[in-house]
C-alpha cells in the first residue's frame, strides 16, 4: 500500500510538472537582430585605415525576424589596447600612448517603423586634427522587442 | 530513549534559567555508589530549584532562600534520593552517591511544544535548516550550501559569492535576516554577494512566500531568517576549529570559534578566514558573442578571493531578562572574470595568468560592521523583545581606467563607492490571551544613510527611513486545527540627492548646435510611501499528516536604484534608468503545504500561485543614449504558479532515500514584455539523494556516504537579454564521519566531499557569469576536519 502511495505521489507530481511545461503557445520574439559587415559594401572591415580628411561611407547590414528599432555607431581610440574587435583577421595595434585630441563619435539613429533588413549607411568625414592610432569602431542594433546584437571592428587613422 | 533523556535535559535547563535569583548557594557532587564515578545529567529538583550535574558530576544551586532546603536527585539508571542540607551543613562540598537502579525513571509527560510541532502548527509556510544540515551540505557560500532546500536557488557570482532567490526571485525581494536585524548591504546589485560568515550558524528559518506581514519591505518573496545561537548551557566551555581544503579553487579555509557561560554571563567568538584562487572551468576556451577567450589551465581568469570575518558576543541570561550582543566584522575582496568585465570586452597588459592567487583589476572590495543586540524580558504573560541594529556597509568596485564616451580617462581604479549606514530597532510583545490566542504585537524602524563615490555613476546618494507597525493572532480553535490573522502597515520615505557627472558632454541643441555640458544624473527629490500587508492562514493536523493553507497580501517600497538611477552601468554595458513614479510592489499569494510523515516514509508538497499587481522589471527598451542600449524600470502585473514536491523513503535501517522537485512558471501579464518570463528563471529541477550510514569501522564512528544527483531542465522560457540555456545533469558524493582518534569524548567530524563527478561542462541559468557564456566549475574535491575541544 504503501509503494503504490508513494508510487502514486510520484506520477501525480510528474503530471503536474509535465502539465507546466508544455509550450505555453504565447506569440514572443524570441530571436536577436542580426548585424555584419562582412558583405562586399560592408565597412569598415578588419584593419581599415582612414585618412585624415576624407570622408567614408560606414555601412552594415542589419536583419530582424519581426521588427528593427534602432542603431548606434561608436568610434573611438584604442589608445590603451583596452579592447579588441570580433572580426576573424587579428590586425597589429601601435605602441600604447596617451590621447590629446581623439577622434570621437557616439550616435544614435532610429529606424523606420516595420523594416526586418535595413542598410546602416553613416557618412562621416575624419577631422584633420584628430590623433592617429588605433581605433575602435562599434556597431550595435536593436529591434522592437529589446534584443540587441553588436560587433566590432579594429581600425586605425593614419595621416 | 536518547531523545527523552535529552528532552528532559534541555527542558530542564531552560528551567535552571528561568528560576535563577541571587541569594545563597549550594555546590556539590553525584556519584554512583557502586563505582564512585561522577554522574552527569542527574536533576536535582527541589522547590523552586533545579540543577543538573555537569559532566564530572558537580552541580550549583543558587538562590537557596531558607536556611535548610530539600532536594531530590534523580539520574536515569539511578534511583532517586532525596537529600536535606541544613543551614549548619558545609554547602560548597554536599556529596550525593545514588544507588544504581535496574528501573528506569517514570515516562515524564512535558508540556511544552517541541520545534518540530510548533512548526507544524503557525499556517505560514516555513522550512527550517539545522547544523545538522549546514555541516553536511556546506559549500562555498551559504546560499550555495542552501540551494539544496527544494524552491532555494542562488544567483552565484564566481566562486565565493552567492546571493538567495526563493522560487524564482531574488535581490531585494528576499530579506535576508540576522539575529532579528534585517541584513542590509547593496543586494539590489548584480555582482553583489551577501557578507555573512556561514561558519557558526546553527539555525536558519527559510520562509518561501511573502512575509511583509513580519518582516516588512523587501520580504516579499521570502525571508533567509539567520536565528540567534542557542545561550550555552551554564558552566560550559566549547570551542572547535575548521580546517577546509579545496581542490577546484585551491581554497584554504581556517575557522575557529568558542563559546563559553559562567551562570548568568556567557560569552562567543569566532574568527574565519578564507584563501582562494581562480576557479577551474571544464573548458578551455569561452565562447561569448564573437569573441574567443582562450583560459590558461582552465582557470577562470581573476576570480580569486579571500575572506577574513570575525564575531564576539557577550550575553547575560537571568530569571526574567536574556540579552545578548555581537559584533561582527566580514571583510572580503574577489576579483571579478577579467576578459569581459560584465558584458564588456576587455583587454588589458595585466598578466593574469602569472598567478592564480592574485586579485587583480577588476575586482572588488566589502566591508560590512555590524553590531545586533537582542534582548527579551518576561513580564508574566507578556515577553517583550528588542532587537536593536547598527550596519555599516562599504563596498568599492575597481576598474583598470579607461575613457568612455565623453568621459576622459579617470585618474584612478576606484570606479564606485557604496557607503551605507543602517540603524535598525524592532520592538515586539508577545502574549497569550484564554491559552487559545497567542498574539504578537511590534513595531520596526529603520533609518539608512546611503553615500556614493568614485567615477561612475549607477544609483545617486539617498536616505531613507521606514517604520512599520504590525499585530498577528495564532488562535488555537483545537489542539490540531490553528488559524493565523495578522495585519501590518508600513511607511516610508526616500530622499534621493542631485548628482552631475564630472566631466562635461557634447549635447546637440535644438538648433543644430553643439555645447558642452556637465550632465545632471539625479534629481534632489523626497518621495513618500505607505502600504499595507495582510495574511491569513489556517493549519490542520490529522495523525502524521499536515496541511496548511495561507493567503497574503506583501509589499516592497522601490529602491533608490529603481526610482533614480540614471547612467551607464559597466557590469551589464548597458545604461540603466530609475522610474521616479514607480508605486510599492504589491504581491497575493496564495500557499498551501501538505505533509504526510511516518517512520517509514515522508512525503510533501508545496504549491503556490503568486500575482503582482506592479512588478518592477528593468526593461531592455529598443532604444540608446550614447550608444549604450537603454534599460528602464517599468512595472508590469506577472502571474506566477509553481511549487515543490519531495518524497523521502528509510529503505533499510540504514539507507535513506530522497526525491525534491521544484517548479516555477512565471509570466508578464502586461507592460511592454507582455507574455514573457521574468529575468533569472530558474529551470524545473530535480534532486535524488541517497544517504547511507554503514557501521563504525576503524576509528570511523557513524560514517556515511551520500549521492546527490541534480537533473535540471532546459530554460527556454527567457527574456532579452538572456539566451536560452540547456538542461544538465550533475552528481555530488560525499562522505561524512567522526572520528576517534583520540579516544576522548569529543570526536572530530571528517568531511570529503567531491562536487561534479565528472567534470561535467553545464551552465546554471541563475549564474551571473552566464551572460557571457561561463560554465559552472569544475571538478573539486574538498576536504573538512572539525576538531572540538
Amino acid at each position: 500500500m504503501k509503494i503504490i502511495k508513494n508510487y502514486l505521489f510520484y506520477f501525480l507530481v510528474a503530471s503536474l510538472f509535465i502539465a507546466c511545461t508544455s509550450d505555453d503557445g504565447f506569440d514572443k520574439d524570441e530571436e536577436k537582430p542580426t548585424i555584419s559587415v562582412n558583405y562586399t559594401n560592408g565597412f569598415p572591415q578588419g584593419c581599415t585605415q582612414l585618412t585624415k580628411g576624407q570622408t567614408y561611407s560606414f555601412r552594415a547590414q542589419v536583419t530582424d525576424n519581426k521588427e528593427l528599432a534602432a542603431y548606434s555607431l561608436d568610434i573611438h581610440h584604442n589608445f590603451d589596447h583596452h579592447t579588441h574587435d570580433d572580426q576573424v583577421t587579428e590586425c597589429d595595434l601601435g605602441a600604447i600612448k596617451s590621447s590629446v585630441n581623439p577622434y570621437l563619435h557616439v550616435e544614435n539613429y532610429t529606424i523606420t517603423e516595420g523594416l526586418t533588413a535595413y542598410e546602416i549607411n553613416i557618412s562621416i568625414t575624419i577631422p584633420d586634427d584628430v590623433d592617429t592610432g588605433d581605433y575602435h569602431c562599434a556597431y550595435s542594433v536593436t529591434d522592437k522587442t529589446g534584443w540587441q546584437s553588436r560587433t566590432s571592428i579594429d581600425i586605425k587613422i593614419v595621416e | 530513549m536518547f531523545y527523552k533523556t535529552l528532552s528532559i535535559w534541555l527542558l530542564c535547563s531552560l528551567y535552571s534559567i528561568a528560576f535563577a535569583q541571587n541569594t545563597s548557594q549550594i555546590k556539590g557532587v553525584v556519584v554512583s555508589e557502586n563505582t564512585l564515578t561522577p554522574i552527569a545529567g542527574a536533576n536535582i529538583i527541589g522547590k523552586n530549584l533545579l540543577s543538573i550535574s555537569s559532566t564530572n558530576g558537580e552541580f550549583v544551586i543558587d538562590h537557596v532562600h531558607t536556611d535548610s532546603c530539600s532536594f531530590e536527585v534523580c539520574c536515569l539508571g539511578y534511583a532517586c534520593k532525596t537529600v536535606v542540607v541544613h543551614a549548619d551543613d558545609d554547602k560548597n562540598a554536599v556529596k550525593i552517591y545514588l544507588k544504581q537502579a535496574s528501573t528506569d525513571l517514570k515516562e515524564v509527560n512535558i508540556s511544552a511544544k517541541s520545534k518540530q510541532r510548533k512548526a507544524l502548527e503557525t499556517p505560514m509556510v516555513s522550512q527550517t535548516v539545522s547544523k545538522d544540515f549546514l555541516d553536511k551540505n556546506r559549500e562555498n557560500s551559504l546560499m550555495q550550501t542552501l540551494s539544496k532546500i527544494p524552491g532555494v536557488s542562488t544567483i552565484n557570482i564566481g566562486s565565493g559569492q552567492s546571493k538567495p532567490v526563493i522560487r524564482g526571485l531574488g535581490f531585494n525581494r528576499v530579506a535576508v535576516v540576522q539575529n532579528g536585524i534585517k541584513h542590509e548591504a547593496q543586494q539590489w546589485g548584480n555582482d553583489h554577494g551577501l557578507e555573512i560568515d556561514q561558519q557558526g550558524i546553527e539555525n536558519i528559518q527559510i520562509i518561501k512566500g511573502p512575509a511583509s506581514l513580519l518582516y516588512g519591505s523587501d520580504a516579499i518573496a521570502g525571508v533567509v531568517d539567520i536565528q540567534p545561537n542557542k545561550i550555552p548551557l551554564q558552566h560550559s566551555f566549547k570551542g572547535e576549529v575548521n580546517v577546509l581544503g579545496e581542490s577546484n579553487n585551491d581554497l584554504l579555509g581556517i575557522s575557529t570559534g568558542i563559546e563559553s557561560r559562567k551562570e548568568k554571563w556567557f560569552y562567543r567568538g569566532r574568527f574565519t578566514y578564507r584563501d582562494y584562487a581562480d576557479y577551474k572551468v571544464p573548458t578551455n576556451k569561452i565562447n561569448y558573442e564573437n569573441y574567443i577567450f582562450e583560459l590558461h589551465d582552465n582557470n577562470l581568469r581573476n576570480t580569486a578571493g579571500k575572506e577574513i570575518d570575525g564575531s564576539v558576543s557577550v550575553g547575560y541570561v537571568a530569571k526574567n531578562i536574556k540579552s545578548e550582543t555581537v559584533f561582527s566584522n566580514v571583510n572580503a575582496k574577489n576579483g571579478f572574470f577579467a576578459n569581459a568585465h560584465g558584458l564588456e570586452v576587455r583587454t588589458s597588459k595585466i598578466d593574469y595568468d602569472s598567478s592564480n592567487r592574485d586579485i587583480d583589476l577588476p575586482f572588488h572590495n566589502v566591508n560590512h560592521f555590524k553590531i545586533t543586540n537582542n534582548t527579551s524580558l518576561d513580564f508574566g504573560n507578556h515577553t517583550l523583545f528588542f532587537d536593536v541594529g547598527f550596519q555599516n556597509n562599504h563596498r568599492e568596485e575597481h576598474t583598470e581606467p579607461t575613457a568612455h564616451g565623453y568621459m576622459p580617462k579617470p585618474s584612478g581604479s576606484k570606479e564606485r563607492v557604496f557607503k551605507k549606514n543602517t540603524y535598525s530597532l524592532n520592538v515586539k510583545d508577545s502574549f497569550t490571551l484564554n491559552k487559545k490566542h497567542d498574539v504578537v504585537l511590534g513595531v520596526n524602524m529603520e533609518y539608512q544613510d546611503n553615500n556614493i563615490g568614485g567615477w561612475g555613476f549607477l544609483i545617486p546618494e539617498y536616505d531613507r527611513f521606514t517604520a512599520g507597525v504590525f499585530a498577528y493572532d495564532q488562535f488555537e480553535i483545537n489542539s490540531d486545527l490553528h488559524f493565523l490573522a495578522g495585519m501590518r502597515y508600513d511607511f516610508g520615505k526616500v530622499d534621493t540627492k542631485a548628482y552631475y557627472d564630472w566631466y562635461p558632454s557634447t549635447v546637440r541643441n535644438e538648433d543644430n548646435s553643439t555645447s558642452d555640458v556637465y550632465l545632471q544624473r539625479a534629481q534632489n527629490k523626497s518621495l513618500n510611501f505607505g502600504n499595507l500587508s495582510a495574511s491569513v492562514g489556517l493549519s490542520y493536523i490529522q495523525n502524521q499528516t499536515s496541511y496548511k493553507l495561507n493567503v497574503g497580501r506583501s509589499f516592497r517600497m522601490p529602491l533608490a536604484s529603481e526610482l533614480a538611477s540614471d547612467g551607464v552601468n559597466y557590469h551589464m554595458y548597458r545604461y540603466e534608468r530609475g522610474n521616479l513614479d514607480l508605486d510599492p510592489e504589491v504581491s497575493y499569494q496564495l500557499d498551501v503545504e501538505v505533509d504526510h510523515t511516518t517512520k517509514l516514509f515522508s512525503v510533501g508538497v508545496s504549491p503556490f500561485v503568486n500575482l503582482f499587481d506592479n512588478y518592477i522589471y528593468l526593461n531592455p527598451t529598443p532604444t540608446y543614449f550614447e550608444t549604450l542600449q537603454i534599460y528602464e524600470y517599468t512595472q508590469s502585473k506577472v502571474f506566477r504558479i509553481g511549487g515543490e514536491a519531495r518524497a523521502s523513503v528509510n529503505l533499510y535501517k540504514n539507507l535513506q532515500l530522497t526525491t525534491s522537485v521544484e517548479y516555477v512558471y512565471s509570466r508578464q501579464t502586461s507592460g511592454p514584455k507582455k507574455d514573457f518570463t521574468l529575468p533569472f528563471s530558474p529551470p524545473l529541477s530535480v534532486l535524488f539523494s541517497a544517504n547511507y550510514q554503514f557501521k563504525d569501522f576503524l576509528f570511523f564512528k557513524k560514517p556515511q556516504f551520500m549521492a546527490d544527483y541534480r537533473i535540471t531542465a532546459s530554460q527556454e522560457e527567457i527574456v532579452p537579454p538572456e539566451e536560452i540555456t540547456d538542461g544538465f545533469q550533475v552528481l555530488n558524493m560525499s562522505f561524512i564521519s567522526k572520528m576517534d582518534v583520540f579516544k576522548n569524548e569529543n570526536p572530530m567530524d571528517v568531511r570529503v566531499k567531491l562536487n561534479n563527478v565528472f567534470n561535467t561542462k553545464y551552465f546554471n541559468h541563475t549564474s551571473f557569469y552566464r551572460l557571457i557564456d561561463v560554465p559552472e566549475a569544475g571538478r573539486n574535491i574538498s576536504l573538512s576536519l572539525t576538531i572540538p575541544f
